[in-house]
């Protein structure tokens, strides 16, 4: 029908000539961008919004200013967590990435000892997470009946109270993120490794260089860019800690697990928002949140650019 | 796909071996010790997990634990023994006994299962379209929209989730699976890895087909999905992980047990029952839980590791 319209009238106008040239394009995007401005970018902006109120999700919400921002600035719960997450995404990114560089060196072969290796390592990856977290929390019974303490038993230690015991708390949550997460940054690594060239290594070995000096001098600054990878992709999923802190430690009403030893940003931001209904302050804490991770992906563009005009 | 071809790890072992000599190959082996003994630290955990899942409530509680089911039973995913009239020493319930719900623990994996397909499908199905367009076609704004989306990776999906929960509660879908499925949609790093994949195929195709009268929607379905396929398939490995484990989300708009995928149950059963003779029908669950992505991981185990390198190497 809008085909004979738009030849019994040559010139069509400019609007329906780009109409027919473009319409189906841009019907081919709506479905993503109707739900990408929905579910995205609208709440984004809304989200900045609350920020500025006092928000308990049944009244209006009720401009404040920066109101919750000074409060976080002198919130000390606040600045636990952000100090616990501080020292979890170091602790957990830093051995994580040492261990899947270590592992993927060990165990890059196509042998099947090799291949079995990896798919242990990398077991917990393709594992229901949840799972996982229960599966911590039954090994750490704080009684006999555990396994860690079984395992303790054995040495002539004492049954530890492990997850009741504010010192262990991050040291756990960064065991358990190292366990779970160095089989995925393996596969990564061992990607990397099979991208260098075998003829470097054989120049190099001509020229009588030691293991140690061709590790130094080829294999890490190749591996650079799956590093930064590794490394960026890492702190920005530790930032976002949420289910080990919920499921393993959190108490019948406190987040945080015993003295808050466990309170991370995200944990916080559920429990203002969804346990005491601050649902301004909690949109000030994830803007917090969202700061820093822009900041961190900033810094990952930055890097690869970098890395591409070396 | 020069990527494709450079990872994989295979390709060293076709060069003839360098031969080096014992004392290199001694220290090798030495030096890969430390991680043979880190796997232990892998199996152990795993193996505590099975055992306890055919352990019966008794043999759970005593110490020191049993490092092999002294009579291996499977009373922990359904115990015939147990009756919510009377009390039975000795038993409790199975997992597919722990919930008053429809179908019991049944309904957690049906939901897990069809939310996940749904979310896999249906964001391949939007994304690809939309790749399409901006990957293929000359359009006014493209730039524009692509650069956004772009950025928008670097938002961290937790800061919408406020706003997403009040628009849900506004639209009446808390604890509805379209709450679960539609926001999850449109997921910007698929798209940016459709466009990428796209922009590095050539356009003959899609010109020969546009020269025969193709129309748009037909060469999205019949040229450029065939084309996607390698792509598709990486994206679904990570949709169907992350979907599978979502946890927060749901935690926030479930709020029925009928409504909950299988991560808000295991989590609730783990509030509900804390002692050591209920975790075999905790770990029972867990075990079923894992199942689905497991067997999924091993029978696409090539697509697991090439997809994430692919990711890595092009991110």
């Amino acid at each position: 029908m809008a085909n004979t319209a738009d030849m019994a009238t040559p010139a069509a106008s400019p609007l329906r000539s780009a109409l027919r040239r473009y319409g189906t394009s841009y019907l081919m995007l709506l479905p993503f961008l109707a739900l990408f401005a929905g579910f995205l970018l609208w709440p984004l902006a809304n989200s900045l919004f609350l920020s500025f109120t006092r928000f308990d999700g049944i009244n209006p919400a009720e401009f404040t200013g920066l109101d919750n921002f000074r409060r976080l600035a002198g919130d000390a719960r606040f600045r636990h967590a952000l100090g616990n997450t501080a020292l979890y995404v170091v602790a957990s990114v830093g051995l994580g990435t040492l261990l899947s560089l270590g592992l993927a060196l060990a165990f890059n072969g196509t042998s099947r000892p090799h291949r079995i290796m990896r798919t242990l390592f990398f077991l917990p990856s393709v594992t229901s997470s949840i799972a996982l977290m229960l599966m911590w929390k039954w090994v750490l019974f704080p009684s006999d009946v555990g396994l860690a303490n079984t395992v303790v038993g054995w040495f002539g230690g004492h049954a530890v109270a492990w997850l009741a015991t504010p010192g262990l708390t991050v040291p756990i949550l960064v065991l358990m993120s190292v366990w779970g997460g160095m089989g995925y940054g393996m596969v990564l690594y061992v990607a990397g490794l099979g991208s260098i060239p075998e003829e470097y290594y054989e120049a190099a070995r001509i020229d009588g260089a030691s293991t140690w000096q061709q590790f130094r001098r080829i294999t890490l600054p190749l591996l650079r860019p799956v590093t930064t990878y590794v490394v960026v992709t890492g702190l920005i999923g530790a930032f976002q800690v949420f289910e080990a802190v919920y499921i393993v430690f959190r108490g019948t009403n406190n987040v945080g697990g015993v003295l808050d030893s466990g309170l991370m940003i995200v944990p916080y931001l559920y429990d203002q928002g969804f346990t005491h209904f601050r649902l301004g302050y909690a949109s000030a804490i994830a803007w917090v949140l969202f700061v820093i991770i822009f900041v961190l992906s900033l810094v990952n563009l930055r890097l690869g650019r970098a890395m591409k005009e070396l | 796909m020069a990527v494709l071809e450079t990872v994989a790890p295979d390709r060293r072992a076709r060069r003839p071996a360098p031969a080096p000599d014992r004392r290199a190959r001694v220290n090798r082996h030495l030096l890969r010790l430390p991680f043979h003994l880190l796997s232990l630290t892998m199996v152990a955990p795993f193996y505590w997990l099975v055992i306890t899942v055919f352990k019966t409530p008794t043999e759970l509680a005593r110490t020191p634990p049993s490092f092999v089911p002294r009579s291996p039973t499977f009373d922990n995913f359904h115990d015939p023994d147990w009756s919510p009239r009377q009390i039975n020493p000795g038993h409790l319930q199975g997992i597919f006994q722990r919930f008053q719900v429809d179908f019991g623990f049944w309904r957690f994996l049906f939901n897990s299962l069809f939310i996940t397909t749904a979310i896999t499908v249906g964001s391949l199905l939007i994304c690809s379209l939309a790749a399409y367009v901006i990957a293929k076609h000359d359009i006014k704004g493209r730039r524009v929209i692509f650069l956004m989306i772009i950025a928008s990776m670097m938002v961290p999906w937790q800061t919408t989730l406020i706003p997403n929960y009040v628009i849900m509660r506004n639209l009446g879908w808390l604890d509805s699976y379209t709450a679960y499925i539609v926001p999850a949609l449109a997921k910007a790093f698929v798209l940016f890895f459709l466009v990428q994949f796209l922009q590095s195929l050539p356009n003959e195709l899609i010109q020969a087909a546009r020269v025969d009268g193709a129309g748009e929607w037909r060469i999205w379905w019949t040229i450029v999905l065939p084309l996607l396929r390698p792509a598709l398939a990486a994206m679904s490995i990570f949709i169907v992980l992350a979907e599978w484990n979502n946890f927060l989300w749901p935690l926030i708009i479930v709020q029925s047990d009928e409504m909950a995928n299988l991560p808000v149950a295991l989590a609730r059963l783990n509030s509900y029952f804390a002692g050591p003779d209920h975790q075999g029908a905790i770990m029972a669950g867990g075990l079923l839980a894992s199942m689905p992505t497991i067997a999924f991981f091993l029978v696409f185990q090539k697509y697991f590791t090439r997809g994430i390198a692919l990711s890595g190497l092009k991110g």
